[in-house]
């Protein structure tokens, strides 16, 4: 049994894509959760798509892909805010439009790369096992940093996220924060492409949240049982995609989804099953 | 207000008269209405050395792109519309020519250089996941005595479409092939340089096949298990191939030019191997570059190979 | 109860003018509230009761005029003037307890990166308690009626230890209870010095319990103890066509609010 735990972690790859996929899971899961309270699902996909441009400008000029990725995704985060701050946009209609042009973009940029995009191709669907020291520490850095500005920003966050006209009340700068955390998120999703890709990201963000918003009542529950679920899921799907030969993260997300379910049917309360034993009570 | 109509007429006439002068210049064939396209650029200068004088060859997939995920852009179908003599490489390489031969419709030659040729199997010791096992090993290239088959086979297929230019073709095949020949002495003086237990090929991709069975070199492995660059190792794969290199005791992982080295890395912190980048396998390099014909690419690889491993 | 204030809360206004959506919903309006003072703010639909309050706070641009409290400028105070709407445009699904929303109250005077502290619970304590919800203190606030909802927020505007509170039809659609509540919090302020102004439709209420009242009809039409203000000729200027004389008895139909919700009876 022990030997079954500690086999793939004889290799260095599977110890630093281990490493990678917690931090990763744990940075999505509670970042994540104003995902998912704030209806930000689609934002969250959207930006995650909307890094291909920056990706391609960046192999093009010979420059660091990661912060290619970065800088697209804030120009498109911090443009979905400006459409959609004015009114004449809903914000739904503005991520629709930005994310089907960065994509577009991408595609063409994309299409005039000529010589072998195999670079390109992990971006899309990750690339755990090729997480080098350098990668784990950028990782780790930018993680630090979200969840840092996180815990700073936590009440701020909480007030204009539940009631706006108080945080208009109390005076709190609601646009700046607003932009705050998009930024996070942009951080997030890059510092995610690594382990997942742009087509994964978005279900690291959201399934953790809304499992955990089955199982509590409250925001900082909330969020650490969303990053438990993080860390479950990284670790598990890890070794499941060792133990089965397939892709590492389809598997993580594979296994969250899991967890989801699981805690759909059976949550205390909320789940299904449980939804149906009381109706069934109440019956009789 | 009708007056300009036949102020314009006259501009646009010109302009079209120009524009399909133009269309012509600068090329004097022997024979104009042969068009060559050959798929890939190692193929171009092939087909260049036995159609030597009498027409020009273009290449289709440009420089340093891969050709077994390579997208034809509009422009690539007209041009293949508008050959007439379409060398390809065939045996799966190009994936993407039936549907792009059906789009650019009309008649051509079209010449599958390595049609006919056997396909290898695995080689004892060697290890590849099942499924992999269908596809056929496209990569008969690398060896160049299988070159001299492509060689016939362009000669014939020129000769059907350009019977007029058949003498012409002969001789320059022939002397081709002796050149390849050539080529075959030297890469076994090469490889003799090479203690035979150093004689261990690891690869980004499965494309020294037949280079390792002409040569004597086993294949420890790749690091993308397939002979198309377009999958991704998973975890066990990986872990399979470092342990394959630790067991084997290989010195070296080669990398094809211009395909990223994160995994090959990954591979040489696991298992020390030293990282050999920048071999020409599927296309030659530029004009400036070391390897600007089919000749100089397998020269090339052969040094790059012999100099790691000695 | 501790008495944190200091200053006389007085409230100017001189001259407000604020707009809605391009039309202006009030006009010209000038009066002075003296600390402590309990003022019922009544008048029909869209006589500007809310935008007024809205303007106070600052989620409404003012147009012209000023804005003084204790004679200094609005900007100037962050969390002075505490503000209940009518109905709360809140996520009602949102993770929070009771306590949590109630706390939120405090986080205007923590500032940014400070946390709550003793003090901080002990006053949200004390606020759960006068509202009479400190057993609903664990509950997730989409679980409770719209009564406690309403109940809940007035304790958050009173853990902000405001020196002004702006309450917005408290009394308009919930339950005995809850209504019961907001009078004996009235009373409760009285002493406190805390500034009321309260929003109603209920006349009689406004009549029976509040020294000061101020009549609106997008410009102030009265302002002062409801025996000046509530007069026929006031009410016709305010009401208009919803006013109706039966004799010497004068009878408003208000279309507000449906006659089976109780309009203030205990």
């Amino acid at each position: 049994m022990i030997d079954w735990l500690v086999r793939p972690l004889s290799y260095g790859f599977m110890q630093r894509g281990l490493a990678a996929s917690l931090m990763v899971g744990i940075l999505c899961a509670v970042v994540g959760c104003y995902v998912v309270l704030r209806s930000m699902a689609f934002l969250g996909d959207a930006l995650a798509h909307a890094v291909l441009p920056g990706v391609a400008l960046a192999y093009l000029l010979g420059g660091n892909l990661l912060v290619g990725a970065l800088i697209a995704a804030l120009v498109v985060a911090l443009g979905i805010g400006f459409l959609s701050r004015r009114g004449a946009v809903k914000e739904d209609t503005a991520i629709g439009i930005l994310f089907a042009a960065a994509l577009s973009l991408g595609v063409v940029l994309i299409s005039t790369i000529r010589t072998y995009a195999v670079d390109l191709t992990h971006i899309l669907f990750g690339n755990v096992l090729g997480v080098s020291s350098t990668d784990l520490w950028l990782i780790g850095g930018l993680g630090a940093v979200v969840l840092a500005t996180i815990a700073l920003l936590y009440k701020e966050f909480l007030v204009v996220s539940f009631d706006p006209v108080l945080g208009a009340t109390l005076r709190l700068p609601v646009a700046f924060l607003r932009t705050t955390l998009l930024i996070l998120l942009a951080l997030t999703i890059v510092v995610s492409l690594q382990t997942v890709g742009v087509g994964l990201v978005a279900a690291m963000l959201v399934t953790p949240g809304a499992t955990a918003y089955l199982l509590t009542r409250r925001l900082f529950p909330m969020m650490l049982l969303a990053a438990g679920v993080g860390i479950v899921s990284s670790v598990v799907g890890l070794y499941l995609s060792f133990y089965l030969d397939v892709a590492s993260g389809a598997a993580v997300v594979l296994t969250a989804t899991a967890i989801f379910l699981l805690a759909f049917l059976l949550a205390p309360r909320r789940g299904w099953v449980w939804a149906g034993v009381r109706r069934l009570r109440a019956g009789r | 207000m009708r007056q300009w109509w036949k102020q314009v007429l006259p501009v646009v006439g010109v302009v079209l008269w120009l524009a399909s002068a133009c269309g012509g210049a600068g090329t004097t064939l022997s024979s104009p209405s042969l068009r060559i396209l050959a798929a890939e650029g190692f193929l171009a200068d092939i087909v260049q050395n036995v159609a030597g004088d009498r027409a020009p060859v273009d290449t289709l997939v440009p420089l340093g792109a891969d050709p077994h995920t390579f997208e034809p852009t509009p422009q690539d179908v007209a041009r293949i519309a508008e050959s007439t003599v379409l060398v390809v490489n065939g045996a799966g390489l190009e994936a993407w020519i039936e549907k792009t031969l059906e789009n650019a419709g009309g008649q051509r030659t079209v010449i599958e250089a390595a049609a006919g040729l056997p396909s290898r199997e695995p080689g004892e010791g060697e290890e590849t996941s099942g499924e992999h096992h269908d596809e056929v090993d496209p990569h008969f290239w690398l060896d160049p005595n299988h070159a001299i088959h492509y060689v016939e086979r362009i000669r014939d297929g020129l000769i059907q479409a350009d019977p007029a230019g058949r003498e012409v073709y002969a001789r320059n095949a022939a002397a081709y092939i002796a050149e390849l020949q050539e080529l075959d002495r030297w890469i076994v003086e090469q490889v003799a340089r090479v203690p035979p237990a150093r004689r261990l090929l690891v690869t980004n991709h499965e494309s020294f096949g037949y280079f390792a069975d002409r040569y004597g070199f086993r294949l420890v492995g790749a690091i993308v298990p397939s002979v198309s660059t377009g999958a991704a190792p998973s975890a066990q794969e990986l872990a399979a191939l470092v342990d394959r290199v630790r067991a084997a005791g290989a010195p070296a992982v080669f990398l094809e030019a211009g395909a990223s080295p994160q995994l090959a890395e990954q591979l040489a912190r696991e298992t020390g191997v030293r990282v050999v980048t920048g071999l020409y396998t599927h296309s030659p390099s530029g004009p400036a570059g070391p390897a600007p014909s089919y000749i100089e690419m397998i020269r090339y690889n052969t040094l790059a190979i012999v100099e790691a491993l000695q | 109860m501790s008495n944190s204030l200091l200053e006389p809360a007085r409230l100017d206004l001189d001259g407000v003018s604020v707009a809605y959506n391009g039309a202006p919903v009030l006009r010209d309006v000038t009066l002075q509230v003296p600390h402590g003072a309990q003022v019922a703010v009544v008048g029909p639909n869209g006589a500007g009761k809310s935008t007024l309050f809205k303007a106070l706070v600052g989620l409404l641009p003012i147009q012209r005029g000023r804005v003084l409290i204790h004679g200094r400028p609005l900007r100037s105070h962050q969390d002075c003037v505490a503000y209940v709407p009518q109905r709360e445009e809140v996520d009602w699904h949102f993770p929070v307890s009771v306590a949590d929303v109630v706390m939120m109250g405090r986080y205007g005077r923590l500032g940014w990166v400070r946390r709550p502290g003793a003090a901080d619970r002990a006053v949200v304590a004390r606020c759960l308690e006068q509202l009479g919800i400190a057993d609903l203190a664990g509950r997730p606030i989409g679980e409770l009626s719209g009564g406690q909802q309403q109940r809940v927020f007035l304790a958050r505007a009173l853990a902000q230890e405001p020196h002004i509170l702006l309450m917005d039809e408290p009394f308009t659609g919930v339950d005995a209870a809850t209504q019961g509540a907001v009078l004996q919090l009235l009373e409760q302020l009285e002493p406190m010095g805390v500034t009321v102004l309260v929003s109603t439709h209920d006349l009689n209420l406004a009549a029976a319990r509040f020294k000061q009242v101020l009549l609106l009809n997008r410009s102030v039409v009265a302002y002062g103890p409801p025996q000046h203000v509530l007069t026929p000729a006031h009410i016709t200027v305010a009401f208009g066509g919803q006013a109706l004389f039966l004799g010497s008895e004068a009878v408003i139909v208000d279309q507000c609010c449906p006659p089976d919700l109780p309009g203030g009876q205990p």
